[in-house]
């Protein structure tokens, strides 16, 4: 069985670097790094291989720069190869000009039985890309997963609702995004660090997947960043000081909040 | 090599996640908790895949070798005991980054974890035949099984050999030995014990041939008590072992025969062990000085005294220069360890002893000085830099002393 994991390589969380104030985007002219919701992703699609004894995962990535340091990664990981998108044509791509590329670049990763995603990027929170990928490519899409199996032509998921799960089936291809955390990624061997060196990555520009330059980017977004501005600080909570009875001004608190 | 490459920087990456999320939460219990580090070690191995490396590698070897006895009907053991032939760069720097990640969290680990994989196992690569290290140090490399080396006594410590009461006596086919070690990593919980001593035929103590056998947990006579309370490296169980007459064959004594340890080739083959042991604690001291560093920097930019960060002071900032310069140089001893490794050179007796005691003073130094900069809570358990001091102390006692180290590098030079 093979699978295709999209994944996103973004700056480091710990380290995220600075917005530009003109594209009121996030610069990313920094060493950038595997996006963490991706990683489960990775390792489900890894499972999901070896659960059918033979395939192999492809990863499709869109980043400036020719970045591959997610990807060595992911790689790392037991990922076979990549297809990398970078281009500066690809600056300022909306959600939708993401999906195209992502579409047109798993096209090219060959023949997959999966296309996996994150439910949404860390960095940019849009939680689009996955059905626009579907639709773009006539696929069934299916979101939040927390488990998937496949049987024949059958993807089987367990797709996550506030209260549990709806078991939800489609035929392969489908597009499945994944819940971050339902799976614990693997860390990569010694021996999968060495291998990822030399593990192929196939490295296009937008030319070369046959997609318009006006179509992507800041010309083809058809979305505009009008405002950024920084998140409200979290209030002061309340502190309960305890005079041996600390534990009953809590249970009514929590009774009042109507959580007990 | 002037840095890390991409692969190694990944591989320290994962590691300090691994020990992260693996090791960090456990300290308590290593430090006060008497929770043996076998399990975590064996948990960090097997997720790296260090195991199934050193089964690859032990085949290989272990093939080399049966081609070459088979060619020359003799093995050259002054080449297998000392520095091997070329290796791959990637795979001496992948053994040395795991312990300087352990040593930013948890020196005792690497103690525990270098005695068995690498002091013990060594012993019998190095002088066993290919029965013997196939019996026993294959468990070892792949840490399956713990190993222990005992050549410290009660009596006999910096002149391991001089004093050493321990004896193999001969009975027909067999060996009876007996004796007390002390001070021994992981005695209490070793599977298996390379067991260092005198073969006494009745002549005078300094003329006997020095032996060493491979003992096996819960054979007759031996006795291995629980551990010692001692002022650091809590995670790593150190202990006596005691034998009253413990019965071994030819089999268990390394080499196979007295041959090979006759004159002063018994105590070569256990100086080729110090050797290597000693080029270890770079590494560990490098861990923890990076470690004591970078707690050290956060502390001086947090903590207000006299209206302004510590690290405003030009009294805080010498240690902080100092403890820099003591990383860089350090780094720099790793680094030309690798290299040599890579090269296939030998790191010669006086240098290791050189770098083994430029390693130990300095992690010591730079832990109690940042003892000092974190002022009471440095003191405090809850500040790992009051752990990493009494860890670091044992740098300049264990794998010879200091003294022991100074003495070695000056007669090397007066040449006596
Ligand atoms: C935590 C720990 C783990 C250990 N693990 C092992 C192990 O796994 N296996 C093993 O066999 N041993 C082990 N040892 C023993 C260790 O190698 C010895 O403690 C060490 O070699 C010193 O011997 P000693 O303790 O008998 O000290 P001594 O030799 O009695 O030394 C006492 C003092 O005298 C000094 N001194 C001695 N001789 C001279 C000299 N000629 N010139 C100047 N000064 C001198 C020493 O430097 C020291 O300061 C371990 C020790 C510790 C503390």
């Amino acid at each position: 069985m093979n699978v295709v994991v999209c994944v996103k390589q973004i700056p480091d969380p710990a380290d995220p670097g600075a917005l530009d104030p003109n594209t009121k985007t996030l610069k990313r002219d920094v060493k950038l790094i595997l996006d963490e919701s991706d990683s489960y992703g990775v390792e489900m699609a890894l499972q999901l291989v070896d659960t059918a004894g033979g395939g192999e995962v492809t990863l499709v990535s869109m980043a400036p720069n020719s970045e591959v340091g997610g990807l060595r990664t992911a790689l790392a990981m037991g990922a076979a190869k990549a297809v990398l998108v970078s281009d500066e044509a690809l600056a300022g791509s909306d959600a939708l000009g993401t999906s195209k590329v992502l579409a047109k670049a798993i096209e090219r990763a060959g023949e997959a039985d999966l296309i996996i995603t994150a439910t949404e990027s860390s960095d940019g929170y849009t939680g689009t890309v996955p059905e626009q990928i579907a639709e773009l490519m006539g696929l069934p899409s299916i979101t939040f997963a927390k488990s998937i199996a496949v049987e024949g032509g059958t993807v089987k998921v367990q797709r996550q609702t506030e209260a549990g799960y709806d078991d939800v089936e489609a035929p392969t291809p489908a597009v499945v995004s994944v819940t971050a955390g339902v799976v614990e990624p693997r860390y990569p061997s010694f021996k999968g660090i060495m291998a990822a060196k030399s593990k192929p990555v196939d490295e296009v520009t937008v030319a070369d997947l046959g997609i318009d330059a006006s179509q992507v980017g800041w010309a083809g977004a058809g979305q505009e960043i009008l405002e950024i501005a920084a998140a409200e600080e979290r209030e002061a909570g309340t502190i309960v000081e305890d005079d041996g009875e600390g534990f009953q001004k809590i249970v009514d608190y929590l009774a009042e909040l109507k959580v007990i | 090599m002037i840095k890390w490459s991409d692969e190694q920087e990944m591989v320290r990456q994962a590691v300090r996640d691994f020990i992260d999320t693996e090791i960090r939460p456990h300290r308590e219990e290593l430090e006060f908790g008497d929770l043996p580090p076998y399990d975590l070690l064996r948990k960090m191995l097997r997720t790296f895949g260090m195991d199934a490396m050193a089964r690859d590698n032990f085949a290989k070897r272990i093939e080399r070798e049966r081609v070459a006895e088979a060619g020359t009907g003799e093995d050259d053991t002054e080449k297998s005991s000392g520095g091997g032939g070329a290796r791959d760069a990637n795979s001496v720097a992948f053994s040395m980054i795991p312990i300087i990640e352990l040593c930013r969290v948890c020196p005792g680990m690497v103690t525990a974890m270098g005695v068995s994989m690498g002091l013990t196992a060594s012993a019998i690569m190095s002088k066993g035949t290919v029965e013997q290290k196939e019996r026993w140090a294959l468990d070892l490399l792949t840490m399956d099984k713990i190993g222990a080396w005992a050549i410290t006594e009660p009596d006999s410590g910096s002149d391991a050999f001089g004093s050493m009461k321990a004896t193999a006596k001969r009975d027909g086919d067999e060996y009876v030995l007996n004796g007390s070690k002390t001070f021994i990593t992981n005695g209490p919980h070793a599977d298996t014990i390379v067991f260092i001593c005198k073969l006494d035929e009745g002549n005078p103590p300094a003329e006997r041939t020095v032996l060493q056998f491979v003992l096996d947990s819960g054979m007759e006579g031996l006795e291995q008590p629980k551990a010692f309370r001692k002022m650091g490296i809590h995670s790593s169980p150190t202990g006596m072992l005691f034998l009253d007459d413990v019965r071994v064959g030819r089999d268990r004594l390394l080499g196979g025969s007295e041959e090979a340890f006759k004159g002063t080739g018994g105590r070569k083959a256990s100086k080729a062990t110090f050797s290597m042991e000693r080029t270890g604690v770079a590494a560990m001291a490098l861990g923890i000085v990076d470690r004591c560093l970078e707690l050290s920097v956060r502390y001086a930019k947090e903590r207000e005294q006299f209206g302004q960060p510590i690290g405003g002071f030009q009294l805080i900032q010498l240690k902080l220069a100092k403890m820099e310069v003591a990383r860089m140089n350090l780094q720099n001893l790793v680094f030309r360890h690798i290299e040599m490794a890579a090269a296939g050179e030998a790191i010669d007796f006086a240098e290791a002893s050189a770098a083994k005691l430029y390693s130990a003073q300095t992690a010591t130094e730079v832990a109690l000085e940042a003892v000092q900069l974190f002022g009471g809570n440095g003191y405090m358990a809850e500040y790992e830099v009051e752990q990493l001091a009494r860890d670091a102390k044992v740098l300049q006692i264990y794998a010879g002393t200091d003294e022991i180290q100074i003495s070695q590098i000056a007669r090397s030079m007066l040449g006596e």
